[in-house]
Order: C-alpha cells, then sequence, then structure tokens
C-alpha cells in the first residue's frame, strides 16, 4: 500500500514533471516502474510487449502530465489505468499470449495471498472486502479479467461456460461490486 | 448510436471499460464517445479509481534499464525533431507573413509534436520585429492550466540575464507568464485555466531582464519579442 506521504510525494514529482522537470520524472520512474511493468507483464505475457507498453505509458504520463487532475484520482491510480488501458488496446492484436500458469494465485480462498495483505491497505482495502463478498464465480472472472486482461470470449474459454453466463457474472458482479464500495463510503 | 439516456447501459460500459472485459471495437467506441461526453468520461473515471487500487496486489517486476534508456531518448526526439522542421520551413519560406500567417503555420509544424496532448487552442508565435524570424512558440488547450513554451531558436539566451514572458492584455498591465529557462520546451504554470488566463491576452512579449526576473514585477528592460495570441476554437 501507498501511505498518504507517499502519495503526495507521488503527485509533487507528477506536477514537477508537467513543468518539464526532469530529474522530478526520473524519480517518478523509479518509484513506480516495478510495479507498471509488474502489471503490464501480468496482461501482455511477453516480455518485450511489456517493455514497448511501458515505455510509451511513461511517455503519455511525461507529455499529460499538465492535464492529471489531482481531485480526481490519485497518482498510482492514474498512472496504473494508463498502462492497463494501453494494455489492453495492445491486445486487439492477433495471437494473444496463453494464460500463464498459476493465474489463479490472486483469487483462491483461503491462505494468505497478495490480496490480504491489501485487506489492511487505506486505498485498496475497500474495494478487496468488497471482492470477498462476491460470489466466487462472479469474484474470479472478474480477477482474471482485472490482472490477466481476459476479455469475455477468453473467460468463457478459461472457465469453460457459455459466454453468456461469463458475461452474466461480470456484470452482476460489477454491480455488487459497486453498491458495496457506495456502501463503505 | 450513442448510449445518452441509457444510464443502465452507460454504467455497464463504463464498468466493463475499466475493468477491461470491453474489447474491439465496443472499446474503440466508447473511446470515441468520451471524447464528446464527459459525463461518460467521469463514470469511467469513477470505475477506473475503484479497481485500480487493486492493482498493488500485483508482484512488481524491475524493468530492464532499456526501457529507461530508450524512454529517455523518445523525450530527446520530439521537439527536436519539431525545432528542425520549423527552421527549414521558415527558411523556405522567407518568412515575411503576418501574425496570424505565422501562428497558423506554427500550429500546422507542432500538431506532430502535440499530437498526444490536448488540442492547443491558444497559439502565440513571438518573433524579433526586425528580421520576423520566429523565436518562440507558446501553447495552451482552453482548460490547462500551463503554458506550453518550445523555445525554436536557444540562441535567443543571453548569458547573465533573464527573458521573461509577458502577457500584454487588452486593458491592463503586464503580467509575468515566467522566466524562459535554457530548456528547449518547458511548461510554465497559469494561475487560472487558459481561457481566464489568457481570454483578453491578444499579444505576448518577452522583455530582457535582470537574472531571476524583473525585480519590480512589470517589464523593466528591452521588450525583444513579441507576437499575437490567438485563440483558435
Amino acid at each position: 500500500m501507498a501511505p498518504p506521504a507517499q502519495v503526495d510525494a507521488l503527485g509533487e514529482l507528477l506536477s514537477r514533471s508537467a513543468l518539464g522537470d526532469r530529474a522530478a520524472f526520473a524519480r517518478l520512474y523509479q518509484a513506480t516502474s516495478s510495479k507498471l511493468y509488474g502489471v503490464a507483464l501480468r496482461i501482455l505475457r511477453r516480455e518485450d510487449w511489456a517493455e514497448e507498453v511501458l515505455q510509451e505509458c511513461y511517455v503519455n504520463v511525461w507529455r499529460h502530465a499538465p492535464e492529471y487532475n489531482a481531485s480526481r484520482a490519485a497518482p498510482m491510480t492514474w498512472m496504473t489505468s494508463i498502462v492497463r488501458n494501453r494494455c489492453l488496446d495492445w491486445l486487439r492484436r492477433p495471437n494473444p499470449e496463453p494464460l500463464a500458469e498459476g493465474a489463479e494465485e490472486y483469487i483462491e480462498d483461503g491462505g494468505p495471498g497478495p490480496l490480504d495483505q491489501l485487506e489492511r491497505s487505506q486505498e485498496a482495502g475497500a474495494v478487496v472486502r468488497c471482492l470477498r463478498g462476491l460470489e466466487a464465480k462472479q469474484r474470479q472472472a472478474i480477477a482474471l479479467a482485472f490482472f490477466d486482461g481476459l476479455s469475455h470470449a477468453e473467460l468463457a474459454q478459461h472457465l469453460r461456460e457459455p459466454l453468456g453466463t461469463v458475461k452474466t457474472w461480470v456484470r452482476r458482479g460489477l454491480a455488487k461490486l459497486r453498491s458495496c464500495l457506495e456502501l463503505q463510503g | 448510436m450513442n448510449c445518452k439516456g441509457k444510464p443502465e447501459l452507460r454504467e455497464r460500459l463504463a464498468a466493463e471499460y475499466a475493468l477491461g472485459t470491453l474489447r474491439g471495437r465496443a472499446r474503440a467506441r466508447l473511446k470515441r464517445w468520451m471524447r464528446d461526453d464527459a459525463e461518460l468520461a467521469r463514470e469511467v473515471a469513477k470505475w477506473e479509481a475503484r479497481l485500480a487500487p487493486l492493482a498493488q496486489a500485483v508482484a512488481p517486476v524491475a524493468p530492464p534499464a532499456r526501457v529507461w534508456n530508450a524512454l529517455q531518448n523518445r523525450l530527446e526526439v520530439n521537439p527536436k525533431g519539431a525545432r528542425r522542421m520549423s527552421f527549414s520551413v521558415w527558411k523556405a519560406l522567407g518568412l515575411m507573413a503576418s501574425g496570424a500567417a505565422t501562428a497558423l503555420l506554427a500550429i500546422a509544424i507542432l500538431l506532430p509534436s502535440l499530437r498526444d496532448t490536448s488540442p492547443a487552442a491558444y497559439v502565440a508565435v513571438l518573433s524579433d520585429a526586425k528580421t520576423n524570424r520566429a523565436v518562440l512558440v507558446a501553447t495552451a488547450g482552453q482548460a490547462d492550466k500551463v503554458l506550453r513554451v518550445n523555445t525554436l531558436d536557444p540562441s535567443i539566451q543571453v548569458s547573465g540575464r533573464s527573458l521573461e514572458l509577458w502577457a500584454l492584455p487588452r486593458d491592463g498591465k503586464p503580467k509575468s507568464l515566467g522566466v524562459i529557462g535554457s530548456a528547449e520546451r518547458a511548461a510554465l504554470r497559469l494561475d487560472a485555466p487558459a481561457d481566464k488566463a489568457l481570454a483578453n491576452v491578444p499579444a505576448l512579449a518577452i522583455s530582457l531582464e535582470p537574472q531571476g526576473g524583473s525585480p519590480t514585477g512589470q517589464p523593466t528592460g528591452p521588450v525583444l519579442y513579441s507576437g499575437p495570441c490567438v485563440k483558435y476554437w
């Protein structure tokens, strides 16, 4: 989890980057690139693609830094969304790579996993708790889509269920997630 | 077709876009809608803010050093490319154009490097009054709180002195926009969105000031370069 002090520091590095400060941008890269490369690698499953996407995304962060709006998103949320969206656009290309082994490590019940550690985090705690409250199938579909970038069709194939069923899980899961998050305020 | 007036559909599409299950043409279409539909864009941003914190669960992996190296090269290439091109165009045309024509030309020249940023609504091209040589281009999108400054001619810098950029309002005194540093490409903070800060500003000018900028808040040295500041849309 990113403690508030770090969130502020990233925000400051972003606004300094917006003013053309290359040293601040280098520090922003140092502080965030491992996390974002991890996200890209997980969705794209190929190092060369993930490297290319990461590079493009930081060029975009540099160019769009003046438009970053702190009241709308935390710095890491903003940058994560840039990376995930670029990865998903990239996957429009044919022949995506097969899903890696152990893709379900985040969503298994029982045993401490990465999500357990997140549950205590200020930023991610609520969404993790709400995700846990979903039915297992809905949770699995949403986690595979989020972490591994699976489309509806890929989810259906991977889970060996009809496309319509999988779409319903995703739709209902997202609706429940939203009402749960709104209750948590 | 669009999704206006169908709140449930909008909500579902925004959520699936943020989650990532919306793909291909449906994804591209939603992206197009978002450009004209600020409410939809906000809906998507809200969903991104809800889901993105989950990404903290992904194990970090240090990217190879070549990513940073290549990235640095890409940050360098664009402004330099734009500059080289602009010089050859100025030269080819033996430019003696009016300010507005100059600014239009600058848009055409800058478009490649600005393509990925918000569209520049305000463009000012500052030139040397004697030679008509353009030395600096300043641009800002309507809602931007920064003015992007592209120095076309780095030789304008005077050692031991500072160049200060001023907004010249239709009525009222010049207002400092900041000191032009030696970087080819820089951004100056505006104290309000461009639509407000530049609304009544038909021209910008650069004066020669003591190092660090004018001590009085008003231009104290000679005005070396100036040009019209035009709003295009």
